[in-house]
């Protein structure tokens, strides 16, 4: 927001800065080989309907996109909405490279189609097998263009945030990770 | 035995000294500025903000007890807290204070009243539940020295002017808008409006003035930390307390992403532009700097520091 919306009292919605989303592709070697985190190859990309006014033109732009995906890269996206009204695309790619440059196509032809503003974030699973079974996430806010970590706990809604804070400083030097802690986040239940 | 002073740091001192005696300067020029371009209506503005300042100190444990949502419990709803307050109160000579509790997660603290026998002590629940015992006496020490150096007096006092140059910017504005501050202006038809006069020299010792109150602020903050240390006579405690307090871990939120989207439909506040306040404006010390002083402290007590 520039000085002349915030005098004018003008409320934009920011646009999308899907650019830095690369960063996981090789921040993923790293959890890999100091933590043990593998992807599970899949990854979501989260976005708020439009109003239902615009229901019809966004099911066949969303048709479209889904279309355009499939043909231009070898990922599997599927549809998905979740309790909170939000819609889901779940990309399925084993290889992981496919899966984060089809996370970015699915993105910028949200965006493209009018969707940017309403994109929410970007989620990459990561899971640990055998003794120390885990599983966590990197969000990337589309607003911001950074990475945070996020680790529920338990059943409970709870995250583990010591260990979110473990993976900020790791992976602090090859992932450009949201600084202001107050906006870390949860997504709790993510169809990913 | 009479109260054992509470600790000594020149340095400290001077600089709490030299900020005051700008501050009473400053104030100082004001108020002869202000005499100079307007004669009457003074008594008036100082008779509304002495009220204000009065009302303000009279009230401001109730206030901020209120303004913060603490409730104030009896020692059985909170047998454990009170006992902890009793025993640094008698450490520190002071009479015992209120006690209340913020329903909070946010690990935090704060005292009020406007002197010894009007205190109270409020404390969150994330400050009881997250630190350990000793952590919690060292934040309830630093509190109880707020009350024995009277803060609440003192940052009355340092901004009872600050008070009125920002009721006079606003009035004379107003007045300035709506046609003429009293008299003056029939001597001063050619020069610059008397009021113009008045606005200005109130913005600029509102401005300077604030700034000289924040650095009071931190400067009793330092002096709160020494108590502290000297009250429960390990200032690790409170060192630690502080690093946890300010710890990144709190500042992780629980809510959900999509949650907190809908509620403020997308609107972003411009990234960090509050992260980089200037240490000028703030009411606290730096951590760093607090920590440094208290290990400082420590060393002087023959303290183990970790």
């Amino acid at each position: 927001m520039g000085l002349g919306d915030i005098l004018s009292g003008r409320k934009k919605l920011k646009e999308p800065a899907a650019d830095r989303l690369f960063a996981i592709s090789t921040a993923r070697i790293t959890l890999e080989t100091e933590l043990e985190l593998k992807p599970t190859g899949t990854a979501g990309v989260c976005f708020k309907p439009l109003s239902s006014g615009e229901f019809v033109r966004a099911e066949n732009e969303l048709q479209q996109l889904l279309d355009v995906v499939a043909n231009e890269s070898g990922s599997k996206v599927e549809r998905r909405s979740d309790d909170l009204g939000f819609e889901w695309l779940v990309i399925h790619d084993e290889d992981f490279e496919d899966l984060v440059a089809s996370v970015h196509l699915v993105a910028s032809e949200l965006d493209s189609r009018g969707f940017g503003p309403q994109l929410l974030a970007a989620v990459f699973p990561f899971e640990s097998k055998g003794f120390d079974a885990k599983r966590i996430y990197w969000i990337y806010g589309f607003k911001q263009g950074t990475f945070w970590p996020f680790v529920p706990k338990g059943d409970d809604k709870e995250r583990d945030n010591a260990e979110e804070l473990e993976l900020k400083a790791k992976l602090e030097k090859e992932l450009p990770v949201e600084q202001d802690l107050t906006r870390w986040f949860a997504l709790f239940d993510a169809p990913v | 035995m009479k109260r054992k002073a509470y600790g000594r740091d020149a340095g400290l001192t001077w600089r709490m000294l030299f900020t005051s005696s700008l501050l009473g300067l400053l104030y100082v020029f004001f108020a002869l500025a202000l005499f100079y371009v307007l004669n009457a209506g003074l008594i008036l503005m100082l008779v509304i903000v002495g009220g204000l300042a009065f009302v303000q100190y009279f009230t401001s444990d109730k206030l901020a007890l209120r303004a913060s949502g603490a409730k104030v419990v009896e020692r059985e709803e909170a047998p454990a807290l009170h006992d902890m307050i009793e025993r640094l109160a008698a450490m520190a000579d002071l009479p015992k204070p209120r006690v209340a509790i913020i329903e909070s997660e946010v690990p935090n603290a704060f005292a009020t009243g406007r002197n010894k026998k009007h205190a109270a002590v409020a404390v969150t629940t994330g400050l009881w539940n997250r630190l350990e015992p000793q952590e919690i006496e060292g934040v309830l020490a630093h509190e109880l020295s707020h009350i024995v150096n009277r803060d609440v007096l003192v940052m009355t006092v340092a901004s009872f002017f600050a008070m009125l140059a920002g009721l006079l910017t606003r009035f004379g504005l107003y007045s300035g808008m709506f046609g003429g501050f009293g008299g003056g202006r029939d001597n001063n038809n050619n020069s610059v409006p008397v009021w113009l006069i008045v606005v200005l020299v109130s913005v600029v010792t509102y401005v300077l003035s604030q700034i000289l109150i924040l650095a009071i602020s931190r400067y009793r903050e330092y002096a709160a930390d020494r108590g502290s240390a000297l009250i429960t006579g390990a200032p690790e405690n409170l060192m630690s307390a502080l690093q946890k307090i300010a710890s990144q871990i709190t500042m992780i939120p629980q809510q959900d992403l999509r949650q907190v989207e809908t509620m403020n439909a997308f609107f972003i506040v411009p990234t960090n532009w509050r992260k980089r306040g200037a240490e000028l404006f703030m009411t606290h010390p730096p951590m760093e700097k607090r920590l440094a002083a208290l290990a400082e402290i420590a060393r002087e007590m023959g303290r183990p520091v970790a």
